[in-house]
């Protein structure tokens, strides 16, 4: 498999190095590996890379530089992916690009999980999204407002647990409900999307990225 | 009045004075010697007032008060030497006339009455007066032409019933004209304004004075005392008090306080009167019982009168100083009326300048305190210089300071009595003014705790994520590198050691967590979602717009809502929790409700209420047994 031209930012050197050494021992190209938000915009200008990882707080602000930087660069190059690392779920500044091609958002210990994280770097890579399940729950359960689809509260907390991964016993025991109640608000939620019935996993899925896509929609 | 026609007239009086003395000395006549030289004290007045007032008539008439009578002691004079054996020219004329002139003696002191303090004569009625007082020496000369005195005896006089009318109506002109002069007195002090008051009070100092010491004189020239001695102070009062009360009234009336003087003359002169009256009345009647004037009605009559003279003095004192200094009892009465109101809690003692300003009729009067730190504050608390002013103090050291706007040495003796009335009120005003300043600053110190430890948990969870959690995963990543090389077995051991170390930052994540909610960088309405979602049973939360807040609110905010909810979750046994975020004019507004089984301490947990205090919000609860608790926090 080609590797990919990647820029690495982050302002902790260890983990910087860390991240490096692993892409490399993955087979990819590190074009660049910079401190802060200046020199993040600067690298991928230079070398147009496939793929930029940046953390989220980076200097010179040392708050959310780098994920108002990837919102920035994410517009002016399309060709280059950019997958933010967090500690925490942190979505401020990057809310317009949750959910659209070519947008990652994980938590940093994901890149422990090697080959779930090439994946997800690929994915980015080629236009892809990658989000932390952890995010995925942040922003189900971060609407207040009715959605644009009109999902009831009860039709949104369902859609948060099966966002976790929780299945429909599990959900039914968190929400104190029969399986059947979650069967059909999961029914209804299918119906208000507008998902064919073809097989529950893949629409349970298509619902939490429908979801997402409907609410960053600006 | 012409400026030179008022030297003229004052020199006349002068040259008149003078003459009296020369005559007396000449005549052997120590009397009139006497009397010419005391009448010098009132012609110096009369020049010195000239200087100050050099178109008034007010000079002239002083020197007048004193030379009038003197004239009539020259025209005397020239008559006795008509007895002689060359009499001057005129002699005859002068023995005519002598004893009929003796309406000219008060001539003077009318047209004094009638033109004190500052020379305007108001009005017609006053400048018939000069007629009508020669119309009364023409009508008593006819009526006495040709009686003589002959050792102070009058022989002579004609008699028929014309002569006794004009005697009638001269006597009644000259009280007419008295009677002017003194409502003139009168209509002055009615309407004149404060200075003017205060120089008539000076010349009713001098009056009262003379008047008491006439009544002195009658009573001692009853109880047999001869007529020189009985009567001598009460010409001196005349002669020299008058002119010095006048002096005093047109240079320096400020001089003393004069309204205290008079008061305090007045109300011991009435004093002296009562006790004695009080003494004869004793005497009368006990005398009676006994039977005969004995020591013991002495006695009794003294014990008496000293039993009564202390309160009768102090209650004279009080009316006397109701009528003769009106104004300042009214303001003094008022200001320890508001005192008393103050003791009694219906009025704030913070009012207590615009009382001040009110009795003192000083708009622009302000108070100023001294802070307990020794600065000097308004009544509102506000830092302002030193002012300058009649300084009200405790013990010594001055607690406060009241700065006149009509700022004069009379208004400053008022505004001391109004102080002394008002201390107990402004005291109080300074004593609470510190204490709020004490609490205001406790308030800012707690606040600048609370700001601090908020910064400090931003900075701790910074330092979480930026330090602990950063290595951890760098550590990690350390592994898994050194995994490549090892055998299946150790590295499903890195594995294990791998998913220990993803624990740990999840670990450190719920830590930093609950230190500060790093989801509060999203806003509070996220940060609260994920509250909900950690929930176990169905809360309904309802973010309304909310206002601009700062990290400090925003934190509070959370807490009262994550606390709560927990409090609902662990001890009411919730099915059920409502949450509503809103906002109450520019503060932030929380409810949370639960339907649990109630009965919580209705001040809530104390870390909460000082957390909501510690931001200046408020902080209630509403929980009854079997129905539910209901937190309400305004922030």
């Amino acid at each position: 498999m080609r590797g990919l031209r990647i820029v690495v930012a982050d302002d902790s050197v260890l983990f910087r190095e860390g991240l490096v050494r692993l892409l490399e021992d993955a087979g990819h190209d590190v074009v660049a590996a910079v401190g802060d938000a200046v020199l993040l915009r600067s690298a991928v200008a230079e070398h147009e890379p496939d793929l930029a990882v940046v953390d989220v707080r980076m200097p010179p602000g040392g708050t959310d530089d780098g994920a108002l930087a990837a919102v920035e660069l994410r517009s002016a190059w399309p060709g280059t992916g950019m997958l933010l690392l967090s500690q925490h779920v942190e979505l401020r500044h990057c809310l317009p690009l949750l959910g659209r091609p070519g947008f990652g958002y994980l938590l940093k210990e994901s890149v422990l999980h090697l080959d779930d994280f090439d994946r997800a770097l690929r994915r980015v890579a080629d236009g892809g999204v990658a989000l932390d399940p952890v995010v995925v729950q942040a922003l189900v359960s971060g609407q207040t407002a009715p959605s644009v689809v009109g999902l009831s509260v009860r039709e949104r907390e369902v859609l948060a647990l099966v966002a976790q991964g929780l299945s429909n016993a599990r959900i039914a025991d968190q929400l104190r409900v029969s399986d059947r109640t979650v069967e059909a608000h999961m029914r209804a939620v299918f119906t208000k999307f507008g998902l064919p019935d073809d097989g529950d996993t893949n629409r349970r899925v298509l619902a939490v990225l429908a979801f997402l896509e409907a609410n960053s929609r600006p | 009045m012409r400026a030179r026609t008022v030297r003229v007239c004052t020199a006349l009086a002068a040259v008149v004075v003078l003459a009296t003395v020369v005559v007396g000395v000449a005549t052997g006549s120590t009397a009139d010697g006497l009397a010419g030289v005391l009448s010098l004290a009132a012609v110096g007045v009369g020049f010195v007032v000239v200087r100050e007032q050099p178109t008034s008539a007010v000079g002239p008439a002083m020197a007048w008060c004193a030379a009038a009578p003197l004239t009539v002691v020259l025209v005397e004079a020239l008559a006795q030497s008509a007895e002689g054996a060359s009499p001057p020219p005129g002699a005859s004329l002068a023995q005519a006339i002598s004893v009929g002139i003796w309406p000219l003696n008060v001539a003077g002191l009318v047209a004094l009455l009638l033109v004190f303090p500052d020379g305007r004569r108001p009005g017609w009625p006053w400048r018939a007066v000069p007629v009508l007082l020669l119309s009364a020496t023409g009508a008593t000369v006819f009526a006495l032409w040709g009686s003589r005195q002959v050792g102070g005896e009058v022989v002579g006089a004609p008699s028929g019933p014309a002569r006794v009318v004009a005697v009638i109506v001269g006597l009644a002109l000259v009280a007419t004209c008295v009677g002017l002069g003194v409502a003139s007195v009168v209509q002055t002090y009615r309407h004149g304004d404060e200075r003017r008051r205060l120089q008539v009070r000076w010349l009713a100092l001098a009056g009262v004075v003379a008047a008491a010491l006439l009544v002195a004189g009658w009573v001692a020239e009853g109880l047999g005392a001869p007529l020189a001695l009985a009567y001598t102070p009460h010409l001196v009062a005349i002669v020299v008090l008058v002119p010095a009360a006048v002096g005093v009234a047109i240079l320096r009336h400020d001089l003393f306080d004069v309204d205290r003087l008079l008061g305090d003359t007045v109300s011991a002169l009435v004093t002296a009167f009562a006790s004695a009256a009080l003494f004869g009345a004793v005497v009368l009647v006990t005398s009676r019982a006994v039977g005969a004037t004995s020591e013991v009605t002495t006695v009794t009559a003294a014990f008496v009168t000293a039993l009564f003279l202390l309160p009768v003095h102090r209650w004279i004192s009080s009316v006397v100083g109701a009528v003769v200094d009106h104004d300042r009892h009214v303001a003094v009465a008022g200001v320890e009326r508001f005192a008393a109101d103050v003791r009694a809690g219906h009025r704030e003692p913070e009012e207590v300048q615009a009382v001040l300003r009110t009795a003192q009729r000083d708009p622009g009067l302000t108070l100023a305190l001294v802070r307990v730190d020794g600065a000097w504050v308004d009544p509102q608390g506000v830092e302002v210089p030193e002012p300058d002013g009649v300084t009200v103090a405790s013990g010594g050291v001055p607690i406060a300071r009241i700065h006149l706007d009509h700022d004069t040495a009379r208004a400053r003796r008022r505004v001391a009595d109004l102080a002394t009335a008002a201390w107990v009120p402004i005291e109080v005003s300074r004593l609470r003014l510190g204490l709020r300043g004490a609490v205001a600053e406790a308030e800012a110190s707690r606040a600048r705790l609370v700001e601090g430890v908020a910064e400090e948990r931003v900075r701790l969870e910074r330092d979480l994520h930026d330090g602990a959690q950063q290595q951890i995963v760098a550590t990690g990543m350390r592994l898994r590198r050194l995994q490549r090389d090892l055998d299946p077995v150790l590295a499903a051991e890195v594995d294990t050691v791998v998913a220990d170390l993803e624990e740990t930052v999840r670990e450190l994540r719920r830590l930093a967590h609950g230190v500060r909610p790093a989801r509060l960088d999203d806003g509070l309405g996220p940060a609260l979602e994920a509250v909900r979602a950690a929930s176990p049973v169905p809360v309904d939360l309802v973010v309304g717009d909310l206002p601009p807040a700062d990290e400090t609110r925003t934190v509070t905010a959370y807490l009262v809502v994550s606390e709560a909810v927990a409090n609902a979750l662990k001890h009411a046994r919730a099915r059920r929790i409502d949450v509503e975020v809103g906002s109450s004019g520019d503060r932030i507004a929380v409810e949370v409700r639960d339907d649990g089984v109630g009965g919580a301490p209705v001040d809530g947990p104390a870390s909460l209420r000082d957390r909501v205090a510690s931001v200046g919000g408020q902080l209630s609860v509403e929980s009854v047994a079997g129905r539910g608790t209901t937190v309400r926090a305004v922030i």
